[in-house]
């Protein structure tokens, strides 16, 4: 028993030993998930729209009739006795008088004059990427062109933190110098959702190993990135996938994707 | 002095021309200060026993109304908007659709739709559970990495961050907000006047 203790207190001892002996050192960074809510419901699926017919025919067999159901059934029955002749036709009356029906066709004309908004704007048709204004029904998130090492990617936009920042003050300042002041965001927090760690290749570290990103989320109120940013897309998740080249970062994001 | 003399004529006056004048004058000099309410009267002392008459009798009636409210605690009091029009309950049978009762296929047809609904929803729902574990996950790594990191940006982190309240969200629409668009707010009669400068 003893002895024992004495084996795992060793082993406790040499295991913080090794620790004391080659700490590593990993640079910080924000990173942050900005997207553009959709603005619009999601279309239905087959089963769904079978559905809400459903519950429309069940509500009519449910319901009772209105006011101008019964209006109309009147007028038939008066159009009727007049054909017959049962009924004199009130000649001052009949100009005047509009029938159920006729009312119908007027609200049916007025509503065809009203344009709805489309649910597919130019945008989408033009396949610009840069806008916001289009994929209306998905969520859209902002990839950014960024320089790491020596090559350029396409990666939400991150940053080193500075002495005395915490990682949420980070998040917002790179935001700004990457998007400008233009792009007004809400921060869900002060908590980072995701995390992400990558090694710098050997023969680039100085004193740092590596960076770990720690990425939050944000969503768009209004404005658009600034044009003195290289290249930015706005992308849905799965063009979002087909967009980020490395394996593990593209993991890494999925996690926090919704 | 000179003031003195008008009083003294006024006096003179006074006594000369009579009894009207005289109180007039009496009316507007007062040398004693003017007293806008009078002495509280002596308040009256009743019978006691007529006291607990009286008091009795309000006993009474509040029990009786207490006992009327107990009797009727069953009746709600009506609401108005609640109520259902009386020409409706009237014109009911009028009202009623006069539909062929549905046939066993369409029956058995709207079951089967019914139980595929339900189990679509719960697939829904089970993927919108494990997509929220997913994503509780995916914060506590990056917490647990920020801890070890550095506790001081940990404590930083799990704060909470009080601008998000109120928050305000606007949810998906139909069709998408038309831009520009001026909504017809009712028909709109300009009332104030026109001046024209002549």
């Amino acid at each position: 028993m003893w002895r024992r203790f004495v084996q795992l207190g060793a082993r406790e001892l040499s295991r913080t030993q090794s620790t004391i002996a080659a700490p590593e050192k990993w640079d910080l960074y924000a990173g942050v998930l900005v997207e553009r809510l959709p603005v619009i419901s999601k279309s239905l699926n087959p089963l769904e729209k079978q559905f809400q017919d459903l519950l429309w025919r069940v509500e009519y067999e449910n319901s009772l009739k209105s006011d101008f159901e019964l209006k109309h059934e009147r007028d038939l029955v008066q159009a009727e006795l007049i054909k017959k002749g049962k009924m004199q036709v009130d000649l001052e009356d009949s100009g005047a008088k509009q029938t159920a029906q006729d009312l119908k066709d007027a609200y049916v004309e007025e509503l065809k004059k009203f344009q709805l908004g489309s649910r597919t704007t130019a945008d989408d048709k033009a396949n610009r990427t840069s806008s916001t204004d289009r994929c209306l029904e998905d969520t859209l998130y902002l990839l950014v062109q960024q320089k790491l090492g020596q090559q350029q990617h396409l990666i939400l936009p991150q940053g080193k933190r500075l002495e005395g920042e915490s990682m949420r003050q980070t998040a917002e300042r790179v935001l700004r110098e990457q998007c400008g002041q233009d792009l007004q965001v809400l921060f869900y927090g002060n908590a980072p959702v995701g995390f992400h760690k990558y090694k710098y290749p050997s023969n680039q570290r100085t004193e740092s190993v590596g960076a770990k990103v720690f990425f939050y989320r944000a969503s768009v109120r209004s404005g658009q990135v600034s044009e003195k940013q290289a290249k930015f897309e706005w992308l849905p998740k799965e063009a979002l996938n087909g967009k980020l080249t490395n394996a593990s970062y593209s993991e890494s994001i999925n996690k926090f994707l919704l | 002095m000179s003031l003195l003399a008008a009083f003294a004529r006024l006096g003179i006056q006074g006594s000369r021309s009579g009894g009207v004048a005289g109180a007039a004058v009496a009316r507007c000099l007062h040398i004693s200060p003017v007293l806008c309410a009078e002495p509280l009267k002596k308040k009256k002392k009743l019978d006691p026993q007529i006291i607990k008459q009286r008091e009795d009798r309000k006993k009474k009636k509040i029990e009786k109304q207490i006992r009327r409210l107990e009797k009727n605690a069953r009746q709600l009091k009506p609401v108005e908007e609640l109520e259902v029009p009386l020409e409706l309950i009237d014109e009911k049978d009028k009202r009623q659709r006069k539909l062929t009762p549905l046939g066993n296929a369409e029956l058995e047809e709207r079951a089967l739709l019914k139980k595929q609904w339900a189990h679509f929803k719960h697939e829904e729902r089970v993927a919108d559970f494990q997509i929220i574990d997913r994503l509780v996950q995916a914060q506590n790594k990056a917490l647990a990495e920020l801890r070890s990191e550095s506790e001081e940006l940990y404590q930083a982190a799990i704060e909470v961050d009080p601008q998000l309240l109120p928050v305000a969200v606007k949810g998906p629409v139909a069709t998408p907000p038309i831009k520009n668009y001026d909504s017809p707010d009712g028909d709109y009669v300009h009332q104030s006047m026109k001046w024209e400068v002549k």
